[in-house]
């Protein structure tokens, strides 16, 4: 009798040792499948070996399968963790070293480029001249900065006498010409982007400095007075679609006299100064 | 055995169920992210449409009211566009306008529609025009008398030329404007910067005959362009004047006139 009550009594306690088995399974399948897939399939077959091979009279055979399958679930979590986690920190840090750690001459040869481009489109032929938005799309103001400054230096230098009012009469008719042109266009109604006239107007001024530039170093009056007439037809002809498409028809002149106001009033400067 | 199942199985849960809000939250805040993109695209829509709504309405409202209430502030440009609402023929007839001294009715021309275009550009184009042949006519003086004086240009004409203009078409409307408020009459300073800039006019094309190097011939040039600037300038303000005990006013404005003449001959034209 005591060996039959010890009988059954083991056979419930080996039905409790398989069901904590089976939930450590469980448990572990869980975790597998969001790190490998294929381990879960090998990790129940020693289950069930384990299960077929476990007869009643062998009790001391349950203890060696728990030990692989931590085994198995440590294995296929270690490698989980490095491979996303590289790519994260590629992807994350792979656009931020293209600006910031750039050297300054690829900075600089970047705004000179966008500086040639946005000049060819302004003052030569070009198919997008009568629409603003895609002759200048990509505006700025390095470009006409440049291009007023270098005007009022060169006026400067070929002045003999008087030469920082010379430069601050030109830089001033050209900074404030600009700003007061694009304020009258759009006082008459015209629709401008008021910093891409600002660009606009400034690039157009790239055929007077070369005619200074030629200005400063001939000094027969006739050729300058040559060279001035040309360039200054060139910068108005750059600037005339632009100023004209801004406002209705009925008003166009309106816009454009000030404009070419503005760069006869250059053009004499040139020729005058000596 | 069975404690260390049961620590193991909660565990696992937690690990379980953080990713999954972790996942939620980062959705969320992507949502939010997208709303914000959405809210910052419609006030630009409604800026961009805004001054083009108002473009359109203002010369409507201008029409039909002339107080036009379209004041949005000093550092609006949409404010001063009423001043602006003028076309090419309607300056072009202005400017013919201002070059007849005697007929007084400039005022009844401009109506209900002043423009501050011609004040700004007649003064810019006369300063530009002083400049410039101020130079090219003390050139050409002093070398009808000394021959071998060589070109120098005079950055300095800028200058004077610049502040004497805009000052005189600044400061003289405004002064009439507030004396003859004083007085008590209505004036509207729109009209008087209008009239008193489209008056200008008449030196610009004085100014390319005041280049003769004939002393005589530029004092009879200059003083038959201000005789007929000042007279444009005394009738149609007689004409907007109603009462007669302001004629020292007209007077005054007349010799004003007059006084500027002489400067621009004496000044740029020696």
């Amino acid at each position: 009798m005591s060996h039959s009550d010890t009988i059954p009594l083991h056979p419930s306690s080996q039905s409790d040792i398989d069901e904590i088995e089976n939930l450590i399974n469980a448990s572990v399948h869980q975790s597998v499948p969001s790190a490998r897939p294929p381990s879960p399939p090998r990790a129940s077959i020693p289950v069930s070996v384990s299960v077929s091979t476990a007869p009643s009279p062998f009790i001391s055979s349950n203890l060696p399968p728990p030990p692989p399958l931590p085994k198995s679930s440590v294995s296929a979590v270690t490698p989980s963790p490095p491979p996303p986690r590289p790519g994260i920190a590629t992807s994350g840090f792979g656009p931020a070293p293209n600006t910031l750690t750039e050297p300054v001459w690829d900075t600089v040869k970047r705004d000179l480029s966008r500086i040639v481009s946005n000049l060819k489109l302004v003052v030569f032929p070009n198919p997008y001249r009568e629409d603003p938005g895609k002759a200048l799309r990509d505006w700025d103001l390095w470009g006409p900065f440049f291009f007023i400054v270098f005007l009022g230096l060169t006026l400067s230098w070929s002045a003999s006498v008087k030469k920082s009012e010379v430069f601050a009469v030109a830089f001033a008719l050209l900074a404030a010409g600009a700003v007061i042109l694009t304020l009258n266009v759009l006082l008459l109604g015209g629709h401008i982007i008021f910093f891409q006239s600002l660009s606009l107007l400034g690039y157009c001024l790239f055929p007077l400095d070369v005619g200074a530039l030629i200005c400063m170093l001939k000094d027969n009056v006739i050729v300058k007075v040559v060279v001035v007439c040309v360039t200054l037809a060139w910068s108005s002809w750059a600037a005339y679609p632009f100023m004209s498409s801004a406002v209705s028809p009925r008003r166009k002149a309106l816009a454009l006299y000030p404009v070419f106001l503005m760069y006869v009033s250059v053009g004499f400067l040139i020729i005058a100064i000596d | 055995m069975e404690e260390s199942s049961y620590t193991g199985l909660p565990t696992s849960h937690l690990l379980g169920s953080v990713p999954a809000v972790v996942t939620e939250e980062n959705n969320a805040s992507k949502h939010v992210a997208t709303s914000a993109n959405m809210q910052i695209f419609p006030p630009n829509n409604g800026g961009d449409r805004g001054p083009g709504y108002n473009t359109l309405g203002s010369p409507t409202e201008a029409f039909e009211q002339q107080p036009a209430n379209n004041w949005r502030g000093v550092f609006s440009i949409s404010s001063y566009s009423e001043y602006f609402n003028v076309d090419t023929d309607v300056v072009l007839i202005r400017l013919i306008s201002s070059l007849n001294p005697v007929a007084g009715d400039f005022f009844s021309k401009i109506d209900a529609n002043p423009d501050l275009y011609g004040l700004i550009w007649i003064s810019t184009t006369l300063v530009f025009v002083l400049a410039s042949l101020g130079n090219l006519a003390t050139f050409l003086m002093q070398k009808h008398v000394d021959n071998s004086t060589s070109w120098s240009f005079d950055v300095s004409y800028v200058n004077v030329a610049a502040c004497s203009i805009y000052g005189y078409a600044i400061v003289v409307p405004l002064a009439y404007y507030f004396f003859l408020q004083y007085m008590g009459s209505n004036a509207s300073l729109i009209r008087f910067w209008c009239m008193w800039g489209y008056s200008l006019t008449i030196f610009i094309m004085s100014s390319f005959l005041l280049i003769i190097p004939v002393e005589f011939l530029r004092w009879v040039i200059i003083l038959l362009t201000g005789v007929a600037s000042a007279s444009f300038v005394a009738l149609n303000l007689r004409s907007y004047i109603e009462g007669n005990e302001l004629s020292v006013a007209i007077i005054a404005a007349f010799f004003l006139q007059m006084a500027l003449a002489i400067f621009i001959k004496v000044w740029f034209f020696p």
